[in-house]
């Protein structure tokens, strides 16, 4: 009884291993799920203009971009749910972008996290909240040049 | 299992499980649920980190206490337990480097001397690590606060190895893999085996959060691309079906203790 208990434990362990292994060949071949447009996202980085330390950062601008555009036009409260998107694109990819440039991650992340606040005050006010995205914009053109 | 067997009325028997291939299965998948868990509850929910903090404490306090009242290991309150403490643990070290900027080479030596001191102090009182006798409400209370520590300096030691090494999570993979093996291999060639039972306990951490970051990150970072949800389901998946079987496996295997 304990004997063949034990066996059908390893069994299922050896099992799930098995099942992971499998997965983990498979979804290299499967599509990435991620719905980008462009057929090559991962040569993109290595096209001038677009390229950083940390590669191409232009779908994080992009969205920097849109909430700048909100900000000007006054409309703090859109803006605000915008920048959502920002945090939550640029939270999931730090595991992939950190480690190729520590320095310029945080410097980002920093600049972020003032746009952030600033459309997250409680009374958030139009020329903070201009003068937050004018600055991430800019390091966003910094880490391009210095590239 | 010679530890369960042995028949202690009054007695507690071993509040811990015994350390299979599945044990380390579920304890390096649950490092990887309990971050993006935490991470998907703080910032997709839109929690943030104060609320998130409150309701992962207030529900580790409840499993906890569940743990501590059991008379012996029950695999679903055991594994829920150490989920929560995983997330508590990558908590405290985020709050020290995020909130207080606290650099991760202190925190890093903090956590490992913090660590050192509770194993001295187990070992002063009680003569003993072995994790195959937790039988008192004392030596429990001693191996969950080294899981804790044992959390903190994996998750303190593993953003130190990104930040000062700039060690990506697919060569995350491969090192701390690589010392893992290491210390299996110590330890068949009859190494101290709750010395490396703990340094295992310790680099399983960053391992499980490197491997959670590879199947995670999209295609164009190196990953798979699978996403923190599904990352998360796939692996809470296998955590739910291995913590089941052990479940099963107590009820059909030990029918005998219901006697105490």
């Amino acid at each position: 009884m304990e004997i063949k208990h034990m066996k059908a434990r390893t069994l299922v362990t050896v099992s799930v291993a098995l099942l992971l292994a499998g997965l983990a060949g498979c979804s290299k071949s499967a599509n990435d799920g991620a719905g980008k447009p462009g057929a090559s996202p991962a040569q993109t980085a290595a096209q001038p203009g677009t390229g950083t330390k940390l590669g191409d950062l232009t779908q994080f601008r992009a969205i920097a971009n849109d909430v700048s555009a909100l900000v000007d036009k006054g409309d703090l409260a859109a803006a605000k749910t915008r920048i959502k998107d920002l945090e939550v694109a640029w939270d999931s990819a730090e595991a992939g972008l950190k480690p190729r440039d520590v320095a310029d991650w945080h410097t980002l992340d920093e600049a972020i996290d003032k746009a952030l606040a600033a459309l997250r005050a409680d009374k958030p006010n139009q020329a903070d909240c201009k003068a937050a995205m004018a600055y991430l914009l800019q390091i966003f053109d910094a880490l391009r040049n210095k590239a | 299992m010679q530890a369960q067997t042995r028949s202690r009325s009054n007695v507690w028997l071993n509040k811990v499980p015994e350390v299979t291939l599945s044990f380390w299965i579920i304890k390096i998948m649950s490092t990887t649920v309990g971050e993006t868990g935490a991470d998907f509850l703080a910032v997709d929910v839109g929690w943030g980190q104060g609320i998130t903090c409150t309701v992962i404490f207030g529900l580790l306090a409840a499993a906890l206490s569940t743990q501590l009242r059991t008379r012996r290991y029950t695999p679903w309150i055991y594994w829920l337990t150490v989920v929560l403490i995983s997330i508590v643990g990558t908590q405290i070290t985020d709050l020290l480097t995020d909130g207080l900027k606290v650099s991760l080479f202190v925190s890093t030596a903090i956590f490992a001397v913090a660590l050192a001191a509770i194993f001295f102090v187990w070992h002063w009182i009680e003569r003993t690590l072995s994790i195959r006798e937790i039988v008192t409400r004392r030596r429990e209370l001693f191996y969950w606060s080294a899981v804790l520590c044992t959390f903190a300096l994996g998750t303190a030691a593993g953003d130190l190895a990104t930040e000062a090494l700039g060690l990506g999570f697919a060569w995350g993979v491969v090192w701390f893999g690589l010392m893992i093996a290491l210390v299996f291999v110590v330890w068949r060639l009859r190494g101290h085996a709750v010395a490396a039972f703990w340094i295992a306990y310790i680099l399983t951490r960053p391992f499980g959060a490197a491997l959670g970051d590879h199947v995670t990150q999209a295609r164009m970072y190196g990953g798979l691309g699978m996403g923190a949800m599904w990352t998360s389901a796939l692996f809470l998946s296998v955590i739910v079906l291995l913590v089941t079987a052990a479940q099963l496996g107590m009820r059909t295997s030990h029918p005998a203790q219901s006697l105490d």
